[in-house]
């Protein structure tokens, strides 16, 4: 290979040269703000300038860096830029390409962080009215959080038996440079088939919880299709994320734990159905035999009614002949006694005693005047009659 | 079931009348009697009949009831 201190550059194959070494030195630079100006398409020109000795340094951050991380750059703001360093071929000079941006020191953050608060708090972002409820019963659940380190085995040891189907994207979460990744999450997530979204992450200093504060995610998580779930950590500034987003929790460990509580609630729900409805069946099965007893209660007394019936049959046969009995003798002893009678006032039977009956033709004689002198009448006795004539009326 | 069979129950009331009919009797009149005898028999005859369909129609309904008890 030719040894480049006997190749001749042109300037600008040079200056391509040095950039391409120049891009491999990354590096994050502290300094106060002196010079800025934003361009006519949103690139923003600062200058850098070092607090102890003055020396100075022009940078660019380009303007969909810019606006990614939601900071406002003013003269006097200390700040803290990670880029590279790169020559601009038409002007020859050297700048700093700021790829991400952050307010360098405590007092910077908390003014960046008070601030973005306040103005999205008063845009109304955080109110609980806006607020989702997590459906119960989540099955599909979007995770986004780094794969490395304890925080998503927590939240997978702690997420119950209960069929969830995770989806788990791998971000940076940790400083400016995880904004990119949580973003690209964001909308990946946004595609899919999820019920719940779930971001997490350990707790951290204020500067490590940066991306959580960033104005464009918080935006994302408020209009995300679908409520979120935010376990970012502890700070006594908490992550601007926690306000935005449906559900805010301390832990992974918690995240999933707030996800099993509607199964938990299920099965104990389900056991105690499952308690109810035996206990209803052994009271059913009780009913059952009390209704079965009084059943056999009934139909003994069915039974007894039958033979009553049958009884009672009898009886009605026994009473009705006797009461025919009873007036065929009765119509029989009043026949006997007709015949009695009519046997006694039979005028043969006088007739048979000595007694005879004088008649006129037809006509019984009963007094002297019923005859005159020597009219003829017949003298009736028991074996014929006598023609007899009237001699003389005493 | 027999055609002309009345049911039991009515059976029954019209069996009682009969019989309080012969004990309230004081005019004796055997023609009248005899027809009630007759109608009595009748009634006899056929709610005997119906009771015993009952019966055998309640054995039947016992067994499956209590399939065990017999």
């Amino acid at each position: 290979m030719e040894s480049l201190e006997n190749k001749i550059f042109s300037v600008s194959e040079f200056i391509y040269l040095l950039n391409i070494g120049l891009k491999s030195s990354k590096a994050k630079i502290i300094g106060e703000i002196t010079e800025m100006k934003v361009s006519s398409l949103g690139h923003v020109y600062f200058t850098l300038k070092d607090e102890k000795d003055g020396a100075v340094l022009s940078c660019i951050i380009w303007k969909s860096r810019y606006n990614l991380y939601g900071i406002k750059l003013e003269t006097g703001m200390k700040i803290m830029a990670s880029g590279y360093p790169e020559i601009y071929a038409p002007l020859g000079k050297l700048s700093f390409i700021a790829e991400t941006i952050e307010p360098a020191g405590e007092g910077e953050l908390k003014k960046q962080y008070d601030e973005l608060k306040k103005r999205l708090s008063e845009e109304g972002l955080f109110v609980d009215e806006r607020k989702r409820s997590v459906p119960k019963y989540s099955q599909k659940i979007g995770v986004i959080t780094s794969k490395h380190g304890a925080v998503l085995a927590d939240f997978l040891n702690n997420i119950g038996r209960f069929g969830f189907k995770i989806k788990m994207i791998d971000s940076r979460v940790e400083g400016q440079e995880a904004v990119g990744d949580l973003l690209a999450s964001l909308k990946t997530f946004k595609k899919q088939d999820i019920d719940v979204l779930v971001i997490i992450r350990g707790g951290g200093s204020l500067e490590s919880l940066m991306p959580f504060n960033n104005e464009t995610i918080i935006r994302e998580v408020v209009n995300f299709p679908v409520p979120v779930i935010a376990g970012v950590g502890h700070h006594k500034d908490e992550p601007l994320i926690t306000f935005a987003a449906d559900v805010s929790v301390s832990t992974p460990t918690a995240a999933a734990n707030y996800l099993n509580q509607s199964w938990e609630e299920a099965l104990l729900l389900l056991e105690r159905y499952e308690r109810n409805i035996l206990g209803r069946y052994e009271d059913i099965f009780e009913n059952y035999k009390m209704i079965e007893n009084k059943l056999r209660v009934s139909l003994q007394i069915f039974q007894s009614s039958l033979s009553g019936v049958k009884i009672a049959l009898g009886d009605y046969l026994i009473k009705t002949f006797s009461g025919f009995k009873l007036l065929l003798s009765a119509a029989n002893e009043k026949l006997a006694q007709s015949e009695k009678i009519a046997l006694l006032n039979n005028p043969e039977r006088q007739l048979k005693l000595g007694y005879s009956i004088a008649m006129v033709g037809s006509k019984v004689i009963r007094n002297t005047k019923d005859i005159e002198i020597g009219e003829d009448f017949d003298l009736k006795v028991s074996d014929g009659k006598i023609i007899s004539k009237v001699k003389q009326k005493i | 079931m027999i055609k002309d069979a009345k049911n039991l129950n009515t059976n029954l009331k019209r069996l009682a009348e009969i019989t309080e009919w012969f004990d309230d009797q004081e005019e004796i009149d055997v023609e009248q009697g005899l027809e009630k005898v007759k109608e009595a028999v009748s009634l006899i005859k056929m709610s005997k009949e119906r009771l015993k369909e009952i019966e055998n129609e309640f054995e039947e309904i016992k067994k499956e009831i209590e399939p065990k008890d017999e």
